[in-house]
């Protein structure tokens, strides 16, 4: 979140700026209780980093393991009846979304 | 702003480009689950929406287990590019909502790639080369999946107001190469694309068919303007997106540079002035165009992926890895220049499959093992011609390449060593050819059962000649009178009259002789 980095408090911009992002439609009670939300979030995470950590290696993981590999063999698709049925529209063997030409990411 | 120059201040313009490329591993299953894979040869014919399992789908439950042979084929990639290979890489969330993504992130590696700070020399066209070579650097390489596809068409070519996923790319192991900005002319950009190709295809890494998108380039192009009063400016980077064919590369390439000099002369636009320019290629028109896209499209915010282990590679492993990879193409090229005097075009095509080049080095030995063998050189050049064309003729009637018609290499080092000694005449190659794709016995017990060795007898051969002289009496006439063109007729007819036995060059010095002395 762009507004941690400098240590300011999320404004009801950048809530509805993360909300676009997530394509969550959220009427403007909705950002504010969000926004509460996301301040509980950015304190708690505060709190954290005034901890002492020097010489405490980075734990991304609860768990050692590494190298959890699959053999390359191909196993079984959905049947795509089950699929299509739970898209919410479907036109032929396609899913089918609103127009979105031109927007998104890589 | 406008910065007053025109055409007439500029003293010089140097383009700098540096390119992503995006290849579509040939797995047979996906990165991080066992759907099928469209981008291996097995499925690339599947139904719409049929290569899709519950991680695809992103249904709860589902988690993600990496794909051993994409991440070897990955590091396989990677050390062929003169890569370090990482002992430790991790997978990233990149965060964005997209129609083709269901999970609403891909899998990627952000700050830990599996491969980084590489090089390759590849010939350059460059003025500035060194001894006609120049080195790219490749910052890094790194593992990700790939998304579905979005069209806009229904089959049969109906147009659809919405957008259509198909699901069945979303998870084809992608790996995403980035050179260093070490490219100024787009020559470079085109030979070092091909020659990447060529190299991925060849370590069997990717079917590299460039219409499927196997491999999509995205340039980020930029041009330093020097003017005549010594000031220097560099334009903004743009990114031309996901071009699929060397043509677009180039021509993006080509247009961006005079694009952007227009664009600085009238706006006076510098780097660092707003965010990085996206643009897309137009292939009809010949241009690039920006892509319209949200400003904060790119916020991602990457974060460890908690549902995937890291991936460690000890020295057993990569040992493992650096001992399959074979003698790669540019060297290999390079060699067969050398030793065969080979043109570089033939070279170029022989390698362009690693099984067609693998049998013509297996044909060489065949020829090199014969009791009078050729020289090292001949063999070469014999072994290539008969592959690069009567061979690959048959072969492409068929839609194989050369080496799989069913003739093996012994039988062709048989066959050339026959040739070369006069036994079988030029006209029954071919049809040596079509008997030992069907035959497993040697080219001399073929060639023995259905009378296609040259034929010795001097009374037989005497006979067929006097035959032709007098079926063709004009033409017999005009090579009296010194026209040599005549005398395709009659060896023609001595060929026919032979059955195909004759040899024809010897058919013509003896029809000379005969007739002009």
């Amino acid at each position: 979140m762009t507004s941690s980095d400098s240590n300011s408090a999320p404004t009801l911009a950048d809530v509805a700026k993360v909300a676009a992002l997530s394509r969550l439609a959220l009427d403007p009670d909705a950002l504010d209780s969000a926004r509460g939300d996301l301040l509980a979030i950015l304190q708690h995470v505060a709190n954290l980093q005034t901890l002492d950590v020097e010489g405490v290696e980075p734990m991304p993981k609860p768990q050692d393991t590494v190298n959890r590999l699959a053999e390359d063999v191909p196993g079984p698709s959905l049947d795509r009846d089950v699929l299509l049925a739970m898209a919410p529209k479907t036109e032929g063997h396609f899913i089918a979304v609103p127009k979105v030409l031109g927007e998104g990411g890589a | 702003m406008t910065t007053g120059l025109t055409k007439n201040d500029i003293a010089s313009t140097r383009l700098i480009v540096g390119l992503e490329i995006h290849v579509e591993l040939s797995t047979r299953s996906k990165m991080f689950t066992r759907a099928a894979n469209p981008a291996c040869p097995e499925f690339e014919n599947a139904e719409p929406n049929t290569l899709v399992d519950p991680l695809v789908a992103a249904l709860p439950g589902s988690l993600p287990v990496m794909n051993r042979r994409a991440v070897e084929m990955s590091a396989m990639v990677g050390m062929a590019l003169g890569c370090s290979i990482a002992e430790h890489a991790k997978w990233d969330r990149k965060n964005y909502a997209y129609p083709d993504l269901p999970k609403g992130y891909q899998i990627s590696q952000y700050d830990l790639p599996l491969c980084f700070d590489g090089a390759i020399d590849i010939p350059s066209a460059s003025p500035g080369a060194d001894g006609g070579m120049r080195r790219i650097g490749i910052t890094r390489a790194h593992l990700e999946e790939d998304t579905g596809k979005l069209s806009h068409e229904l089959p049969g070519g109906i147009r659809y107001s919405g957008s259509l996923v198909d699901l069945n790319r979303a998870g084809t192991p992608l790996l995403e190469i980035v050179t260093e900005p070490d490219f100024d002319c787009a020559e470079d950009v085109v030979t070092f694309a091909r020659e990447l190709r060529s190299l991925c295809r060849f370590l069997g890494v990717t079917e590299g068919v460039m219409q499927k998108g196997h491999m999509r380039f995205e340039p980020n192009i930029n041009l330093v303007i020097d003017t005549t009063d010594g000031r220097e400016f560099r334009t903004p980077v743009v990114e031309i997106k996901n071009l699929n064919s060397f043509r677009a590369v180039d021509g993006a390439i080509r247009h961006e540079t005079e694009r952007q000099l227009d664009e600085f002369l009238s706006t006076g636009r510098v780097m660092g002035m707003g965010m990085k320019q996206t643009r897309g290629w137009d292939d009809e028109r010949l241009v690039t165009v920006l892509q319209r896209e949200k400003e904060d499209a790119h916020d991602y915010r990457y974060f460890p992926d908690p549902d995937l282990v890291p991936v460690e590679m000890d020295e057993a492993w990569k040992g493992r890895i650096r001992e399959s990879i074979p003698e790669l193409p540019i060297a290999r090229r390079s060699r067969y220049r050398e030793e065969f005097g080979l043109p570089e075009k033939d070279a170029f095509a022989l390698i362009d499959d690693q099984g067609l080049c693998r049998f013509f080095e297996r044909t060489v030995d065949a020829q090199l093992a014969a009791t009078n063998p050729p020289s090292l050189r001949e063999a070469g050049h014999e072994s290539a011609k008969l592959l690069l064309n009567q061979m690959a003729k048959r072969a492409n009637e068929s839609g194989i390449v050369a080496h799989e018609i069913g003739i093996t290499a012994e039988q062709v080092g048989e066959l050339l060593a026959l040739r070369r000694s006069g036994e079988i005449p030029t006209q029954a190659i071919d049809r040596l050819l079509k008997l030992a794709s069907e035959s497993p016995l040697s080219v001399v017990a073929l060639a023995e059962a259905n009378d296609l060795l040259v034929v010795r007898d001097e009374g037989a051969i005497e006979g067929w000649l006097a035959e032709a002289v007098v079926a063709q009496p004009k033409a017999a006439e005009d090579v009296r009178n010194g026209k040599d063109a005549a005398l395709g007729r009659l060896v023609g007819a001595v060929m026919k009259a032979s059955g195909g036995q004759a040899d024809a060059k010897d058919v013509r010095d003896r029809l000379l002789a005969m007739l002009r002395d």
